[in-house]
C-alpha cells in the first residue's frame, strides 16, 4: 500500500516566523515513510469550506513504535492555510499521503548544490537531511535566500545539516544583498557542471531565473513546483505545467503525479 | 452492475488513480476520463480555482486519445469485476463516430457516455449540447456506430434541459446522464485578471447540487429512458435525494478529490439509510418523490 488517507492529530502548531508555521502532526504507523520532496494533501475533515484540500510539502518524518510525526512547515499565502494557521493542538486533519515523487537520490554526484528560496526551503530541508546520510562524502553547499532578515524560515536545521550555507536578502537586512540565483550565479564558476548535482526550490520567478542562468551552462538541476491542486492524486489534471516532452514538442504533466520534482531544463516558462 | 453508484467522467482518471483507495470492484461503475480520437494537450494553466462549497476547472480535456486508452489503460480496468463506461468526445460528428466505433470493438468497455456537454473547447462541446436538433444527430450517429448501451451526459448551460433531454430520447439515447458542470469565472483581485487562464471554466462540487436536483427533476418528468444523476454529491443523503428523484443510478464527481473514498462512503452509507429505514431494496425508493 502506497499512499492513503489518514487522521492526524495536530501535535504542535506553531508561528515560527511572521506568516510561518511550523506543525507537527502525528498519525498511524502505517503512513509510508516519505521521500524528501513527496506532499500531502491536508484538509480538515467534513468542512466544505475551504473546500479543497492543501498540498504541503513535507519539511520531516519521523517515526516510532506507535505513531509517525510529519513536520509541514508552511507559509499563510491564502484562506486554506489561513485557517490551518488557526488549528489548534489536539485538532484533526485529513492527510492524503505521501504523495508525488521526490528528487532523484540515485544519481546523486560528488558536488551537492541546495538553492532555496524562501519557504521553498521545506523540501529541500529533508533532502539536506537524506543527503547528509546517504552521501556522507559529496561536498554541499546551500544557497538561501530570503525577502529579509524579517522573513527567515528554517535556517537553524539547515545550519545544523550543513556547514557552508551562504545566506542573502532581498533588502540586505541579512547576508549578503541580492537574490539567491545571483549569489549562485557568482560562485557556480567553482562547481564542475558534469560532477554536480543541483536542487532548488523556491518562488516561480527564483526558478525561471535560475533556468535562464543554467540553460546556457552545462548544469542540471531538480527543481520542485507548487501549483494549486484538487485532488493530487492526478486524476483532475488540475495541476499542469508547460514541460518540453521527449520530442521537444509542449506537453502539460501533472505537478502533483509526475512532479512535483522536474528537470528545470524541461519546464517552459512563459 | 454492483451498485448505482459509480465515478464521473473526469474526476477519477481511468480507475488506477484511485485504485490504491478504493476496491474498484465495489463500484457499480467506472467512468473514466474523456476519450478523444487524438490526444488532447488541453489547456494552459492555472486550470482550476476554488469556490464557495465547489471549484471552477478549465482542464480543456486532456486526454491521451482513444488508442492510448485501449492499448494502455483498459487491460487494467479489465482486472476488475466492474463496469468500464468510457466518455467520449469528439469536436465533430466524424469524430463521435469513429472513437465510438473503436471502443466498440475493444474488450471490456460496457457502454459509451457522450460528453455533449463540455462547456471548456471552443469549438465542440457547448454547440453539440445546447441545441436539441444537433444533440440528437450526436446521439443518433453513435447510436449507429455501436451495439454498447449510449449514454447521453447533458450540460446545465442551457434554457431548457428537458428539451434536449426529449431530442436525444427520441435519437435513440439509451439512459440521459446530468449534469456537466455550469459554466463560471472568478477574478483575481491583486492582478483584476481571471482566476483561470481559460477565463472561464466549468463549476462544479456541493455548490451546484440543488442545480443539479432540479434539472435531473425536470428531465425525470419528460423521459422515459432511465436518468443517472450528477452534481455535487458529497455523501450518501445528496445521492438519496437524486434517487428520491427518480434517478436509477448517481456519479460521484468532484467528491473524490476532496475524499478519495467518497464513492464507497456513498455505498455504504445509502445501505445503511435502507436498513435503519427498513428499506429492502434501493429500487423501493426510487422515483417516490410527491409534493
Amino acid at each position: 500500500m502506497a499512499a492513503n488517507i489518514y487522521i492526524g492529530e495536530i501535535i504542535e502548531n506553531e508561528e515560527i516566523q511572521e506568516d510561518c508555521f511550523l506543525m507537527k502532526v502525528k498519525t498511524a504507523p502505517s503512513f509510508q515513510n516519505p521521500l524528501p520532496g513527496q506532499f500531502v494533501m491536508i484538509r480538515i475533515a467534513g468542512l466544505n469550506d475551504p473546500f479543497l484540500s492543501r498540498p504541503i510539502s513535507i519539511y520531516s518524518f519521523s517515526r516510532n513504535e506507535n505513531y509517525c510525526v510529519i513536520e509541514l512547515l508552511y507559509r499563510v499565502v491564502g484562506s486554506g492555510t489561513q485557517i490551518m494557521a488557526g488549528l489548534i493542538e489536539d485538532s484533526q486533519v485529513e492527510i492524503n499521503g505521501p504523495l508525488g515523487n521526490g528528487f532523484d537520490m540515485l544519481s546523486v554526484k560528488e558536488n551537492i548544490v541546495i538553492i532555496a528560496g524562501g519557504i521553498g526551503i521545506a523540501p529541500l530541508s529533508m533532502l539536506t537531511e537524506n543527503l547528509r546520510r546517504t552521501h556522507p562524502s559529496s561536498t554541499m553547499m546551500v544557497y538561501k535566500g530570503f525577502q529579509s532578515a524579517s522573513a527567515v524560515v528554517g535556517l537553524d536545521k539547515m545550519q545544523k545539516l550543513c556547514r557552508n550555507i551562504s545566506v542573502c536578502t532581498d533588502d540586505g537586512t541579512l547576508g549578503e544583498k541580492g537574490f539567491v540565483t545571483q549569489i549562485f550565479q557568482r560562485n557556480m564558476k567553482q562547481f564542475p557542471p558534469e560532477r554536480t548535482s543541483i536542487y532548488a526550490c523556491g518562488p516561480g520567478a527564483m526558478l525561471k531565473s535560475l533556468a535562464k542562468i543554467l540553460n546556457k551552462s552545462k548544469f542540471s538541476a531538480q527543481v520542485s513546483l507548487e501549483e494549486r491542486m484538487a485532488c493530487g492524486v492526478g486524476a483532475c489534471m488540475g495541476c499542469a505545467v508547460a514541460i518540453k516532452d521527449k520530442n521537444g514538442a509542449l506537453a502539460y504533466r501533472r505537478v502533483c503525479a509526475d512532479g512535483p520534482v522536474f528537470n528545470l531544463r524541461d519546464i517552459i516558462w512563459e | 452492475m454492483n451498485n448505482p453508484v459509480m465515478s464521473a467522467s473526469g474526476t477519477f482518471g481511468y480507475g488506477e488513480e484511485y485504485a490504491g483507495y478504493v476496491d474498484l470492484n465495489r463500484l457499480g461503475a467506472v467512468v473514466v476520463k474523456g476519450l478523444s480520437l487524438k490526444p488532447r494537450l488541453g489547456n494552459p494553466p492555472p486550470r482550476i480555482m476554488e469556490t464557495a462549497s465547489g471549484m471552477l476547472n478549465s482542464i480543456g480535456l486532456q486526454n491521451i486519445g482513444v488508442d492510448v486508452f485501449i492499448e494502455e489503460k483498459l487491460p487494467f480496468l479489465r482486472k476488475y469485476d466492474t463496469a468500464v463506461i468510457a466518455n467520449i468526445y469528439g469536436e465533430t460528428y466524424d469524430e463521435f463516430k469513429k472513437v465510438a466505433k473503436k471502443l466498440s470493438l475493444a474488450k471490456g468497455v460496457h457502454a459509451l457516455e457522450v460528453n455533449i456537454s463540455c462547456p471548456n473547447v471552443k469549438k465542440g462541446g457547448v454547440c453539440f449540447g445546447t441545441d436539441p436538433k444537433i444533440a440528437a444527430r450526436v446521439t443518433s450517429t453513435v447510436k449507429d456506430e455501436t451495439g454498447l448501451p449510449v449514454i447521453v451526459k447533458l450540460t446545465p448551460n442551457v434554457t431548457d434541459i428537458a428539451a434536449i433531454a426529449q431530442a436525444v430520447e427520441k435519437a435513440g439515447a439509451d439512459i440521459i446522464s446530468l449534469i456537466n458542470t455550469l459554466t463560471g469565472m472568478s477574478v483575481d483581485l491583486k492582478t483584476r485578471r481571471p482566476h483561470l487562464k481559460n477565463i472561464t471554466g466549468g463549476l462544479s462540487g456541493p455548490a451546484i447540487k440543488p442545480v443539479a436536483l432540479r434539472m435531473v427533476w425536470q428531465v425525470i418528468q419528460k423521459v422515459s429512458i432511465p436518468v443517472i444523476g450528477i452534481g455535487g454529491i458529497m455523501t450518501a443523503e445528496d445521492a438519496l435525494e437524486f434517487f428520491i428523484l427518480g434517478a436509477k443510478a448517481v456519479q460521484i464527481g468532484t467528491a473524490n478529490f476532496v475524499n478519495p473514498h467518497a464513492t464507497l462512503n456513498v455505498i455504504e452509507g445509502i445501505k445503511n439509510y435502507l436498513i435503519e429505514n427498513k428499506i429492502n431494496n434501493i429500487n423501493d425508493i426510487i422515483g417516490t418523490f410527491h409534493f
